[in-house]
C-alpha cells in the first residue's frame, strides 16, 4: 500500500468523519430490512442500539452490539450452517458494524483499530452483506488507518522461507515420470475444451492461460502481508480434515504466516477453502477468472473463488466436490492425484455423513491390508507449478499434497 | 414438567412442529431441550438423547445426527436422577449424586479447559499443584492437559471436595449444580454475570456461589434460562 495512505494521529477527527459518511445517516436507514424470523425483541434490540449509535453513545451502543452479537451467533451456531436463515446472519453483521465504529476513540489507539478491524472480519466471515456491504468499505478504512507500527511492511530481517525450509524431514517430491501424467494443453479453445474434457469430464492442465495474471508476478509473503497481514481469516490446524485433532480457528493474516509459514512450528496450518477475494476486494484484482467457466450453466457472481495459503506439506486428503473446478496455481508447486468417480469404489469413502465425500485411504501410504481394491485403481498425477491450471471435473477424487509454501486459488463453478 | 406434556406422550417444541409425540415405551420422566437436540429421562433412569450431534451433545461418541431418541449406552447401568440440556451440551447427576457431562466446551461449560479462555487470560488460577506451569496440567508429570473443545462422550466430573450433586440446570453455555450440602456450583460462560460470582468472567472448573454461603442460605433449587440463573434457597435451620 502506498505510503499516503497512512494517516497516524492527524486523522483524529478525518477518520470518525469517514466512517459517519459511510454509514446511513438515520437510525432508520442504518437498521436493516429483516423478515419474521427475527423475533420483534431482537429487532426492537437492533432499533435501540441503532438509536444509541445516532444519539453518540458510544458506550451504551458498544454493549447494546455485544448482546445482538451474542445472541445472533447462537442462531448461527443452531442447526446446519447452510440452514441458518440469512437474516441472523444479517444482524450479526449489523452487531459487528456498531461494535467496529463504536471500539475506539483515537485512531492513534492500534489495539483498538485492530480490534475493530477484526470485528469487521467476523462480519464478513460468518455475517450476511449489509448496506451494499459495508463491511467492506470499513474494513478499508480502518485498515488504512492503523498505526504505522502495526503495518507491516517488508522489514529488514525477513527471512526467505522458501530457502530456509529445513524440515525434519526434506520433502519427498513423487516421481511423476513413473504415473501416468495429467494431459496439458496450451490455451485450447472453449470447443475443445467443452468436447475434450468438460463434457466427458476428463481432467487437463492448461498452459498459458493464467500465467499473465498479475498475481503471478506481484504476490509474494511480503505483498500478502503488506495487503491483508491485519485481516482476520479461518485457518485449519492439523496434519489434515479427517485427523482426531485437526480444528479450525481465526487468526490475522500475520500470525499465521509467522506461526506457521516462516518458523518451524509442529502443527501444520493451513488457510484453506477461504472466500479471501469477497473480504479482501484489492486481492481480487490480481486474479482473473478462467473464460470456460461461461461454458457453465451459471452466473459469473456464483462462481466460488476460493484461496488455499500454506506451507510446505499442507495435505488435502482425496476428496470429491459436487461442482467443477478450475485450481490454478500461484505461488510454489503441488503433487495432485487424481482419481475418476468410476473407481469410487476402490476408494473406501468415509460412511458417516460428515465426511461420506472424502476416502478414507493415505493415498500416499495406503493401508492395503484395510483398503485391498485401492492399490488397483488407476489414476492420473502431476505436480501443478506457478501458472498452471488444472481442471477437476466435477466429483472426480483429488489429493492435494503441498511441495513448497504454497498459493493457491480454486474456482468453483457449474 | 414441560416440556414434557402430562401423560408423557408427547413433548412441545419452540418451532413447528409445537406437537410432538414421543414413543410410549420410552417411559418419559423428564425431557429437556437443547438448541438443537432433545435428552429424555426415563423411569428406569435411563438416559436417551437425540437431534443434532454436530458439537458432541448427544453423547453417543460420534458428531452424527439421531433423528430418533438413543439410548445413551455409556450411562447404562447408572440410574440417573436429572437430566439438563445447555443450548449445546447436557448434563445428568446420577442417583449416588455424581455428575455426568458431554458436548460442546467453548466456554468452559464442561468443566474442561478450553482454549478461548487461556488465550484471554481469563481463566482462574488452578489450584497450585507444584507442577502448573500456567497452562492447564493433568497427569503426574506434569505434562499439560489438552484444550477439550468438545467431548462426545459423557464424562465424570468432581466438584471441589467431592460433594454430591442433587439438581442440575444449564444455561445457553452455561452450568449450574447443587450440592446435597445445599450449596450451589456454577461454571461456563460468565459474560453476563450468569455465573454469580459478582463479575463476568467465565469459567472453566466449578466454583460456589459464595453469595448462599455469606448469607447462611440453603439451596434448594436452580433452573437457569439461556444467559440467566433462578435459585430457590432457604434459611439455614428451616426445614
Amino acid at each position: 500500500m502506498a505510503e499516503d495512505h497512512r494517516e497516524p494521529l492527524a486523522g483524529a477527527g478525518a477518520l470518525r468523519e469517514t466512517l459517519r459518511v459511510l454509514l446511513p445517516h438515520t437510525k432508520e436507514e442504518l437498521v436493516p430490512e429483516l423478515g419474521e424470523k427475527v423475533e420483534r425483541s431482537v429487532v426492537r434490540l437492533l432499533w435501540e442500539a441503532a438509536e444509541l449509535f445516532c444519539g453518540g453513545c458510544r458506550r451504551e451502543c458498544l454493549q447494546a452490539s455485544e448482546a445482538i452479537l451474542d445472541y445472533s451467533w447462537e442462531k448461527l451456531n443452531t442447526g446446519p450452517w447452510q440452514d441458518v436463515h440469512k437474516d441472523w446472519r444479517r444482524v450479526y453483521a449489523f452487531g459487528c458494524l456498531l461494535k467496529a465504529v463504536c471500539l475506539f476513540e483515537e485512531p492513534g489507539d492500534g489495539p483498538a483499530v485492530a480490534a475493530a478491524l477484526k470485528a469487521c472480519d467476523m462480519g464478513l466471515l460468518m455475517g450476511a452483506a449489509i448496506h451494499g456491504d459495508i463491511l467492506i468499505k470499513v474494513a478499508a478504512v480502518l485498515q488504512a488507518h492503523l498505526p504505522s507500527g502495526k503495518r507491516p511492511g517488508p522489514g529488514p530481517a525477513q527471512e526467505q522461507p522458501s530457502m530456509k525450509k529445513a524440515r525434519d524431514d526434506p520433502v519427498s517430491v513423487p516421481d511423476v515420470a513413473l504415473e501416468r501424467p495429467v494431459p496439458r494443453l496450451r490455451c485450447p479453445s472453449l470447443q475443445h475444451f467443452r468436447k475434450q474434457f468438460l463434457v466427458p469430464g476428463r481432467p487437463v492442465i492448461l498452459e498459458g492461460v493464467a500465467d499473465q495474471w498479475p498475481c503471478m508476478t506481484k504476490w509474494s509473503l511480503e505483498y500478502i502481508q503488506d495487503i491483508a497481514g491485519c485481516r482476520t481469516v479461518p485457518v485449519e490446524v492439523g496434519s489434515r480434515y479427517t485427523d482426531e485433532d485437526w480444528s479450525q480457528t481465526l487468526m490475522t493474516v500475520n500470525e499465521f504466516i509467522s506461526r506457521y509459514v516462516r518458523s518451524e512450528s509442529r502443527d501444520v496450518g493451513y488457510l484453506a477453502q477461504h472466500q479471501l477475494f469477497d473480504q479482501i476486494p484489492e486481492l481480487k484484482q490480481d486474479i482473473g477468472i478462467p473464460d470456460y467457466c461461461c461454458l457453465g450453466d451459471g452466473e459469473e457472481e456464483e462462481i466460488t473463488i476460493n484461496a488455499w495459503f500454506g506451507p510446505q506439506g499442507t495435505v488435502s486428503p482425496l476428496h470429491q466436490d459436487p461442482q467443477q473446478n478450475f485450481l490454478v496455481q500461484v505461488l510454489g508447486r503441488k503433487y495432485i492425484r487424481l482419481y475418476s468417480p468410476q473407481e469410487s469404489e476402490a476408494l473406501y469413502a468415509h460412511e458417516t455423513h460428515l465426511l461420506h465425500n472424502t476416502s478414507q485411504v493415505d493415498v500416499e501410504n495406503p493401508d492395503l491390508e484395510k483398503f485391498p481394491k485401492f492399490a488397483e485403481a488407476p489414476f492420473l498425477s502431476c505436480v501443478l507449478s506457478p501458472g498452471e491450471i488444472l481442471f477437476i471435473p466435477v466429483q472426480y477424487w483429488h489429493y492435494v499434497r503441498a511441495l513448497d509454501l504454497s498459493f493457491s486459488v480454486s474456482f468453483w463453478w457449474s | 414438567a414441560l416440556p414434557l406434556l402430562p401423560g408423557a406422550r408427547a413433548y412441545v417444541s419452540p418451532r413447528p412442529p409445537f406437537y410432538r409425540p414421543l414413543a410410549p415405551e420410552l417411559r418419559a420422566r423428564r425431557l429437556e431441550l437443547g438448541a438443537e437436540h432433545a435428552l429424555l429421562l426415563d423411569e428406569a433412569g435411563q438416559v436417551f438423547s437425540w437431534g443434532q450431534g454436530r458439537h458432541g451433545q448427544l453423547g453417543h461418541g460420534t458428531l452424527e445426527a439421531e433423528p430418533e431418541p438413543r439410548l445413551l449406552e455409556a450411562l447404562q447401568g447408572l440410574p440417573m436422577a436429572e437430566v439438563a440440556a445447555g443450548g449445546w451440551h447436557s448434563v445428568c447427576v446420577s442417583e449416588t449424586g455424581d455428575i455426568y457431562i458431554w458436548g460442546w466446551n467453548e466456554s468452559g461449560q464442561l468443566a474442561l479447559p478450553t482454549r478461548s479462555l487461556a488465550e484471554d487470560g481469563k481463566t482462574v488460577a488452578r489450584e497450585a499443584s507444584g507442577l502448573n506451569e500456567g497452562g492447564p496440567s493433568g497427569g503426574e508429570d506434569g505434562a499439560p492437559a489438552p484444550f477439550i473443545a468438545l467431548q462426545p462422550f459423557p464424562a465424570l466430573l468432581d466438584l471441589p471436595g467431592g460433594a454430591d450433586a442433587v439438581k442440575a440446570s444449564c444455561g445457553s453455555r452455561h452450568t449450574a449444580v447443587v450440592t446435597r450440602t445445599g450449596e450451589l456450583y456454577t461454571w461456563g460462560w460468565g459474560k453476563y454475570g450468569q455465573l454469580g460470582h459478582k463479575d463476568t468472567t467465565s469459567l472453566d472448573r466449578p466454583r460456589r456461589v459464595e453469595y448462599f454461603v455469606d448469607k447462611q442460605l440453603q439451596v434448594r433449587a436452580v433452573s437457569c434460562g439461556l444467559w440467566n440463573t433462578y435459585v430457590c434457597a432457604v434459611e439455614r435451620g428451616e426445614s
